[in-house]
């Protein structure tokens, strides 16, 4: 119902509401693994603050914050 | 990073070491004997008014001297290119010849005997006033080391009051520091002329004993501290007949060249004051004088390598020179200068500093630059434009 | 031949080459290899988490080359200068290739955008290497503020157009007391050559090698241009036939001394 929708779990991730309903992946770490994605080589930042690769497992997550996870490409 | 760090190579003390511009150097001398025609040819058909050090050094060489009519030819046509057909016109102020330096060469040493002068504010306005009747709107600022008298706030008061008159005012007085040259420029001053006389250490300690500019280092630092107070106009200029002209030339340039490349906001200009009899000045000992012929060799030499510099010529050579000289890249004469304080309201028995040679009225001068088809300028510049 | 100075690093290669408009990372790599370069640039984007990408800077071995990441995308100095800080959380590096350009037709820099960015970054200690528009003055103002080199566009973006900008370059290069590299629009290796002729200390090269036929073959070509370009230069390139205009002698009057 209603209230169960707003205790719906979800992350903005590059601009886009994803929705977490088996709960929040706990760290970055673990939001990374679930989407497929190498820790590496990606640069993230929640709420506007770049979060350094070695403080990915140590990152807890919580309910509606905005994540952009960047990499590299190809430019000139 | 720190400016001054990424600005390290632009540090003219240190490019004159590195390169031993600051000496005898028979490795220059040397080399300068091997240019060859085509060394010179392959010079003079670079882009005129560029430099570059390999160009500059084929161009001041004796083996230049055999296409000196082809320089002039070039040096002619890029002064009207970027100057037009036009001489600037302005006088010198002299306001004091008290002094606490012992220049071998001047006549305004401590050690000479004679009685000094020096104005008061009252007394340059009448000096000024005069000046400004010949039509002078450009007017220069001279002094001896005299710091005790001709203070900043000496000449902070004399340009406030200058300020109306003339459009322009620049000095050429003792060296600065960066303060004190901004004060200054907020008074009103726009240019700032100081000589190294020599860039040869060696030599410059012989010529300069004693007093304050026996300083070299301070001396050739002043220019940068000119520039970064947001002077518009940077004076240089080297004594010729204190050593080798060609060298000197070298040196001269390099500076130049450092200082357009940090301070791309300053205009610089070249004089070429030739070292003249002076009152118990011994004038027998200069093997080192350019003739004429090396003198426009030197001017169109720094002409055929920046193409904006101002040439500025005095009335230390003589008419007839002077006269050749305005199409071979001068761009700025004085005229009617007197050269001992006081000298313009009264016939003053003052001292002067040099011997002139020209001696026409600022209105003969004038009359002469027409004839030769170029317009005489009194006025380039308003400060009242951006000043208050 | 002398070797390029960036904030004190050498560098032999005088090519710097950009990463984008590959058909695949290989041709990409094997571009940057037959270039002979020492400095590439990549550019940041978001992660497309619906899609398994190619991670294209597993390509590049770090060891080898310099990455020089660009802030293309940023339409002005607070992008440019998060985009900056995000590439140096990325990889340690804090060279970066400030790129501020607003106009998505011609992508054209910003001149505002782009100095209000660099001050920023310069104080942050970055090592900046500006793209502009071939002007002057703003290249001396770029520098008076701690920039690391100057780069002024031949011509836009991809339009393989060549030295559009001829004249306002050569001026730059004229003024300049910091490297100067030209930067975008160089179609062919002789436009490349050109520029280097000109006395420009690099060029950065990405369309005309990326969508050639043969990438890694036209990469060759270029560094080759490159190298032929500044060897001109350094050897001080032949006279010009000039002829001057006849006229009156203006020295004969030293004859008579």
């Amino acid at each position: 119902m209603f209230l169960a929708e707003l205790r719906m779990e979800t992350l903005r991730i590059n601009g886009v509401e994803k929705q977490f309903p088996d709960g929040l992946p706990q760290t970055l770490t673990e939001l990374l693994k679930e989407l497929n994605i190498n820790a590496a080589t990606v640069v993230a930042e929640i709420d506007g603050e770049i979060i350094a690769r070695h403080n990915f497992a140590q990152t807890q997550l919580s309910i509606g914050q905005h994540i952009e996870l960047i990499r590299f490409v190809g430019g000139g | 990073m720190s400016l001054e760090q990424k600005h390290s190579d632009s540090n003219i003390k240190a490019i004159l070491a590195e390169k031993n511009l600051n000496g005898d150097s028979p490795t220059w001398q040397g080399r300068l004997q091997k240019i060859s025609g085509e060394n010179v040819e392959k010079a003079l058909f670079e882009p005129a008014g560029s430099y570059r050090f390999k160009k500059l050094l084929a161009l001041i060489s004796p083996a230049a001297e055999n296409y000196i009519e082809q320089m002039a030819q070039i040096a002619h046509q890029l002064t009207i290119q970027r100057f037009g057909r036009t001489i600037r016109l302005y006088a010198p102020l002299y306001l004091s010849n008290y002094c606490t330096n012992s220049c071998r060469y001047c006549g305004f040493n401590k050690d000479n005997k004679f009685r000094r002068t020096r104005l008061t504010i009252a007394r340059a306005l009448q000096e000024a006033e005069v000046i400004a009747s010949e039509g002078f709107r450009d007017i220069l600022l001279v002094s001896s080391e005299d710091r005790e008298f001709i203070t900043v706030d000496y000449l902070v008061e004399l340009a406030v009051r200058l300020r109306d008159k003339f459009s322009s005012i620049s000095i050429e007085v003792y060296p600065m520091s960066t303060a004190e040259y901004a004060l200054l420029f907020n008074a009103g001053i726009d240019g700032v002329t100081l000589y190294q006389e020599t860039y040869n250490r060696q030599a410059y300690h012989y010529y300069h004993p004693a007093g304050p500019k026996s300083d070299y280092d301070d001396r050739l630092n002043a220019p940068d501290r000119i520039a970064a107070a947001g002077m518009r106009e940077v004076g240089l200029g080297a004594l010729l007949g204190l050593t080798n002209w060609r060298l000197e030339t070298l040196a001269l340039a390099e500076h130049a060249h450092c200082l357009i490349k940090r301070y791309w906001q300053s205009h610089i200009s070249f004089s070429f004051p030739r070292l003249r009899p002076a009152y118990e000045v011994d004038g027998s000992q200069l093997e080192h004088l350019p003739s004429d012929k090396n003198l426009v060799q030197m001017i169109m030499t720094l002409r055929l390598c920046f193409a904006d510099a101002g040439l500025v010529l005095s009335t230390r050579e003589r008419a007839q020179l002077r006269d050749h000289l305005i199409k071979l890249g001068i761009t700025k004469l004085s005229a009617g200068s007197k050269t001992n304080p006081g000298g313009y309201s009264v016939h003053s028995r003052a001292i002067e500093q040099f011997e002139i040679d020209d001696n026409r009225s600022p209105a003969q001068v004038a009359a002469m630059i027409k004839q030769a088809g170029y317009a005489p300028v009194w006025k380039d510049w308003d400060s009242a434009f951006v000043k208050d | 031949m002398d070797k390029l100075i960036i904030v004190g690093r050498e560098f032999n290669s005088r090519l710097l080459i950009g990463t984008g408009k590959f058909a695949s990372c290989e041709l990409m790599a094997e571009s940057i290899d037959k270039s002979g370069t020492e400095i590439v640039t990549v550019a940041l984007r978001r992660v497309d988490i619906d899609n398994k990408n190619d991670d294209m800077l597993s390509a590049i071995d770090r060891s080898k080359y310099l990455l020089l990441p660009n802030t293309s995308g940023a339409r002005d100095a607070e992008e440019a200068v998060r985009l900056s800080k995000l590439a140096r959380a990325a990889t340690g590096i804090n060279w970066v290739k400030l790129e501020v350009t607003p106009d998505p037709y011609y992508l054209l820099p910003d001149p505002v955008e782009t100095l209000k960015a660099a001050e920023i970054l310069v104080k942050d200690d970055f090592v900046v290497l500006p793209y502009i528009n071939a002007d002057p003055v703003l290249a001396k103002k770029l520098e008076d503020i701690g920039a690391a080199t100057v780069m002024p566009l031949a011509s836009p973006i991809g339009s393989k157009q060549g030295l559009k900008m001829r004249a306002a370059l050569e001026i730059i290069v004229e003024q300049a007391a910091v490297p100067v590299v030209v930067d975008a629009g160089l179609g062919t290796p002789s436009h490349a050559a050109e520029a280097m002729e000109m006395g420009a200390d690099a060029v950065l090269v990405n369309t005309a090698i990326a969508t050639a036929d043969d990438p890694p073959g036209m990469a060759e070509a270029f560094k080759l241009a490159v190298q032929a370009g500044r060897m001109a230069y350094e050897s001080g390139m032949p006279a010009s036939d000039k002829k001057a205009s006849a006229s009156s002698p203006l020295t004969g009057f030293l004859r008579d001394e």
